[in-house]
């Protein structure tokens, strides 16, 4: 692999900026989940402050135990002090990830809810062109991958600005000289820290591009492996692939290692301030120093501002500890945000201020219809009335589905409009009106009774059984021995392409809505149930309005109106 | 269950050394901040007790310099200890994940592409490469950790005990609890909670690919809203559980911690009592009570590494299942040399995937002489595919038999047999490399010559031309975004490379543009003259390409009359 400089750094260079929106995008989430950020908060700032009395505590007891030789029956009060300090942290340790979790489940309900409502807007010729395994992987697994950012990374980022600063206060009065320590290395280490963070991405930069590439090459091969293998290349890439292990292992332990050197710098400074406050009583203690408050220390208050040393440095350290759940919903939210950022396809451009008039039942005027650069209907100009029987014909890829989408208001024309009794049609008022039975029904996870019900899943089991007689569900459905209770499910296992049609074909009689498109009904069916279904449709939609898109012949002949669809153009 | 996590344990073994290091550098940072601490709080008291001795006129006898020493030494060792643990337990960790990856590549060769075909291949593997990073745990966040509390307490127990043995004994009692029941106790009763959640979140994966696959459908029905409000309780059922097992967690950290705090007033009443019978001096009161302090750090990573555990069996499992699976088909003993001729020949073909389920295939019987050109037409899972997959022997047929020259084709070694096919798919699979290299891995040994007549063939040229580091440009994730229609023109300069003497064509032309649809069936028909093409198609476009069309009915083949 050869990588230049310039490679790295564009590619990292749009890498941070996706980042940095990522980044506002959480930030803007935590807004909802306040209630239970700031409880969680206050959770750990009660633990830390109760550190603070049981340092004073603890300072104070072994002062009376060691130096002043009182016995420990006189000490029980401050015993007993210490147990209650004790079981306060117990429930702020306990209340803490409580809290947190709260936060958390939130937000991630309340982005589920957004991705719900996001794929409605953005419609079903949007969503076929995802594979819906890795949309339900967003919903699921990258959704909950923001639990932690909100449970644990937000509240400690808060509590370290709040514990050090109280520890300070704390120690300031009694021991300015120690507090003056905490309010030198305190800083210097947040300095060096960046300034390592610094090291440790322009290490990135200069590696980025070449891990990235590495980091997706297991997966890769072995997504790839039957191509692999049918180029008799298998056993070659076994080699590969711990070649690459290794690269990446190499590259990833030189960012690692700087990395752990910023965590390294931490406990440095940490363990240097424990050690020149330790020093400073210390000496103080043996009469060594003949400055500031140590002059007359006593044992208490060199082990109470010695206690402390380590808690003034301990939240940051935590939140070092927790920057990787940061890392994880970036990456997540970058997931989530690909698809809520989408714009929605088709919404409606509604500038028609006129009230259109129409006396047709539907009326296609002037409508026209383009992906990106390909035109697939040019200015359709049709009317349908009533109890019309309409075969759709013409080739794959004419257009027809494309104008069918329309109807049901899947997709929006390009320029002009699609009427519905008069009526400028949206999704919800074509689904009140239109049963519609596409190329390929989905069948449900659950029972045949239910899949016919989805339209009205409060329908009577009369209703029910009636659409599956006269669909002719029945007849098969009697050969199972839970009758229309049978479970069905993962895209009908079970069930043969002619029953799926006639679930279908129940499904849209149970609606028993005006108008009934069908989409290549007889596509996947042979000779003899092609004839069953004909007799069928012909039976149940005999008052209906029926829109049939096929080549079928025998389709072809038994409806009373053909319009042709061809180029993009109808006649 | 535990077999598992052994069975990866053992793979590990050509890193003993760097694991052992690993654990060794851990402890010692660990005893390091614990002797930090115990001496600190001896040295304060101690200089404390001698500056009070000075006070009343004696000389000042205690050599402060030495221990304060020890303390900067015990602070250098923890600092650079925690350092160097951390990057030798990282590469240890990275080193045991390449050589998982490497296993479980070398179990999946013989599994593709029969056995893997009837799974859905893509959501299964990006759910293993999660399982084997899953398994890092194993070392970094199981072994590592309960290797150091066992020897780290231990060493704390045996020190202790060398001050006052009650001491030692109650602090070893507690952290006992601490380490085993507690850990243990809250696996127990986590175990329910972590088994419905995976359960919850497999039930709501079916129902999320099931609203998303049945989109179309729940809107024209306008169950969309139903549906998805259903999806939404199931996610706060989800949640609830997660709630649970995440009170769990609280209660078990908060016991672990307020058992650390018991140890340590326990010690605190012992040490004053012994003080007071001058068993102990003052700075060694200090010295013990501090030690008790740090040495719960030791344990406070195992309730958590036992949750883990849980996890990384799991994930444990799920590789172990998918290595254990069994090829479809099976290498023959003597393996039959490839014949010069290519003449195919299906006879009372019948297949299906297992006995449950219904045939897929039902009495195909068919010629295919070398240079025949045939199409099979017919509805989406009416059995098309399969049959392509039984004539390329990713499957043996339940009865009758596939021939190649006269010989059935399990007698033939899988991979000598591959030579024989050239297959364009809708799915042309583009590796994260070069164009150049995703060329070559039709002919690692092309020359630049037959590279250009295959691009040129496929229709790649303007292509190429427009990037600015030509054949060198790398595709996917993190390079150039390559369009459906160029990556199928890849797959076609491929398939010109491999120059194999039958044709497999499933689909060739779906989802591409009318373009480049004519581009692909013009190619094919200038360099497959002299080949065998079996084609799958449900378009019209193409079947000029053929002299024979059949009709794929549920299973039975039928000559189709256009």
């Amino acid at each position: 692999m050869h990588l230049t400089e310039s490679d790295n750094q564009t590619y990292f260079d749009k890498n941070k900026a996706r980042e940095k929106i990522c980044a506002v995008w959480l930030k803007a989430q935590a807004k909802i989940a306040k209630k239970w950020l700031y409880l969680a908060v206050s959770a750990g700032v009660i633990n830390g402050w109760m550190v603070i009395i049981q340092s004073a505590v603890l300072a104070y007891l072994l002062q009376a135990i060691i130096i002043e030789k009182l016995p420990l029956i006189v000490l029980m009060p401050y015993l007993w002090s210490l147990v209650v300090i004790f079981v306060v942290r117990s429930l702020c340790v306990y209340a803490y990830p409580v809290c947190g979790f709260e936060a958390g489940a939130q937000v991630r309900s309340s982005v589920r809810q957004q991705l719900f409502t996001q794929f409605l807007k953005q419609g079903p010729s949007e969503i076929k062109n995802h594979q819906s395994g890795s949309l339900a992987t967003v919903t699921l697994e990258q959704v909950d991958a923001l639990e932690h950012y909100f449970s644990r990374y937000l509240p400690q980022q808060m509590l370290v600005a709040i514990l050090p600063i109280s520890i300070l206060i704390v120690v300031m009065p009694f021991n300015w000289i120690v507090g003056v320590i905490f309010l030198i290395t305190g800083p210097l280490v947040i300095l060096f820290m960046a300034l390592v963070g610094m090291g440790a991405a322009s290490a990135t930069r200069n590696q980025f591009l070449a891990m990235s590439r590495m980091s997706g090459y297991f997966l890769d091969r072995l997504q790839g492996l039957s191509t692999l293998k049918l180029f008799g290349l298998a056993e070659t890439e076994l080699s590969n692939i711990n070649t690459m292990a290794n690269g990446f292992r190499e590259k990833t332990m030189a960012v690692l290692r700087i990395a752990f050197l910023s965590s390294a710098i931490l406990e440095f400074f940490s363990a240097i301030a424990v050690a020149l406050v330790a020093v400073y009583v210390g000496l103080g203690l043996l009469d060594q120093i003949h400055f500031g408050p140590a002059v007359h220390i006593s044992l208490q208050e060199a082990l109470f501002v010695l206690l402390l040393a380590p808690e003034f440095f301990m939240p940051l350290r935590q939140l070092a500890i927790n920057y990787h759940d940061r890392a994880a919903a970036l990456g997540a939210s970058d997931a989530i945000l690909a698809i809520l950022e989408k714009e929605p396809a088709g919404q409606f451009t509604s500038i028609d201020i006129q009230k259109p008039s129409s006396h047709h039942l539907i009326e296609f005027i002037h409508v026209s219809k383009k992906y990106d650069q390909r035109t697939v209907l040019t200015d359709i100009n049709l009317s349908i009335e009533p109890g019309e029987k309409v075969a759709l014909v013409g080739e794959s890829g004419a257009g027809k589905t494309t104008l069918i989408n329309l109807l049901l208001g899947f997709e929006q024309p390009t320029t002009g409009r699609v009427l519905l009794k008069g009526e400028t049609l949206t999704q919800t008022q074509s689904a009140q009106q239109i049963a519609w039975v596409g190329q390929s029904t989905y069948i449900f996870h659950g029972s045949i009774k239910d899949n016919i019900a989805l339209a009205e899943p409060t329908a009577s089991a009369e209703r029910i059984y009636e659409a599956a007689v006269a669909a002719g569900v029945t007849e098969f459905s009697i050969h199972l021995s839970e009758g229309l209770e049978t479970q069905v499910g993962e895209r009908g296992y079970g069930l043969s392409g002619g029953q799926v049609q006639r679930i279908a074909l129940a499904r849209a009689f149970l609606k028993k809505a005006e108008i009934i498109v069908l989409d290549e009904p007889t596509a996947n069916l042979d000779d003899s149930n092609k004839a069953l279904l004909l007799a069928v449709i012909n039976q149940l939609f005999k008052q209906q309005t029926l829109i049939i898109a096929t080549h079928d012949p025998l389709v072809i002949k038994i409806m009373s109106r053909h319009i042709k669809v061809s180029q993009g153009g109808i006649s | 269950m535990m077999r598992d996590c052994w069975f990866f344990l053992k793979l590990f073994k050509p890193y003993t050394m760097w694991l052992v290091s690993g654990i060794i550098l851990s402890l010692i940072t660990s005893m390091a901040a614990i002797t930090l601490l115990s001496l600190s709080g001896w040295f304060i008291t101690a200089s404390a007790m001698a500056g009070l001795l000075s006070i009343d006129g004696n000389v000042l006898a205690f050599n402060f310099m030495l221990p304060a020493a020890q303390i900067r030494a015990l602070a250098i060792m923890r600092t650079l200890g925690r350092y160097a643990e951390r990057l030798v337990t990282h590469e240890a960790t990275f080193r045991v994940l390449a050589q998982i990856r490497s296993w479980f590549f070398q179990q999946l060769i013989p599994l593709v592409p029969g056995r893997l075909a009837l799974m859905r291949s893509g959501d299964l593997l990006s759910r293993m490469t999660a399982d084997i990073d899953a398994l890092d745990a194993l070392y970094l966040r199981l072994v590592a950790p309960v290797f150091v509390a066992i020897l780290g307490v231990t060493a704390v127990t045996i020190v202790l005990a060398t001050y006052a043995p009650i001491i030692s004994i109650a602090n070893g009692l507690i952290l006992l609890v601490a380490a085993v029941y507690v850990p243990w106790l809250f696996n127990r009763l986590g175990n329910e909670g972590a088994e419905r959640i995976t359960v919850l979140m497999a039930n709501y994966k079916i129902r999320q690919v099931d609203t998303l696959q049945g989109f179309a459908d729940l809107l024209a029905n306008q169950a969309y809203e139903r549906y998805s409000v259903f999806l939404q309780q199931f996610s706060d059922r989800m949640i609830h559980t997660q709630r649970q097992n995440n009170c769990l967690t609280g209660i078990s950290s908060a016991i672990t911690f307020l058992l650390s705090q018991i140890s340590f007033t326990v010690v605190l009443i012992l040490a004053g009592l012994l003080y007071t019978e001058n068993q102990l001096t003052g700075s060694e009161v200090a010295l013990v009570v501090f030690c008790v302090l740090a040495s719960f750090e030791l344990v406070t990573p195992l309730p958590q590494a036992l949750q883990m555990l849980a996890k990384t069996q799991k994930s444990a499992q799920r590789i172990r299942q998918v290595a254990k699976l069994k090829p479809t088909i099976t290498e023959p003993q003597q393996i039959l040399l490839l014949p010069q001729s290519y003449d195919l020949q299906l006879s009372d073909v019948c297949f299906r995937y297992s006995d449950q389920q219904d045939w897929v295939l039902k009495n195909i019987n068919v010629q295919i002489p070398l240079g025949t050109k045939l199409a099979i037409v017919g509805a989406s899972g009416s059995g098309k595919t399969t049959l392509l997959h039984l004539i390329m022997h990713y499957f043996d047929p339940e009865i009758g038999q596939v021939a190649l020259a006269g010989y059935s084709l399990s007698q033939y070694g899988s991979e000598p047999l591959m030579t024989c096919f050239g297959v364009l798919s809708q799915r042309s699979q583009l590796f994260a490399t070069t164009i150049k290299e995703n060329l070559l891995i039709a002919k690692p040994d092309a020359t630049a010559k037959e590279l250009d007549a295959a691009i040129k063939a496929a229709g790649l040229e303007k292509f190429i031309s427009y990037l600015p580091e030509g054949l060198n440009t790398w595709v996917g994730e993190s390079g150039v975004k390559v369009s459906g229609g160029e990556a199928r023109r890849i797959a076609l300069a491929r398939l010109y490379l491999k120059d194999a003497p039958i044709l497999i064509l499933d689909e060739p032309t779906e989802g591409l543009d009318s373009e480049t649809e004519r581009d692909v069936f013009q190619a094919l028909s200038v360099f497959a003259t002299k080949k065998t093409i079996i084609m799958v198609t449900h378009r019209a476009a193409g079947l000029s390409l053929v002299d024979k069309v059949y009709r794929m009915e549920q299973g039975v083949l039928r000559d189709y009359h256009l």
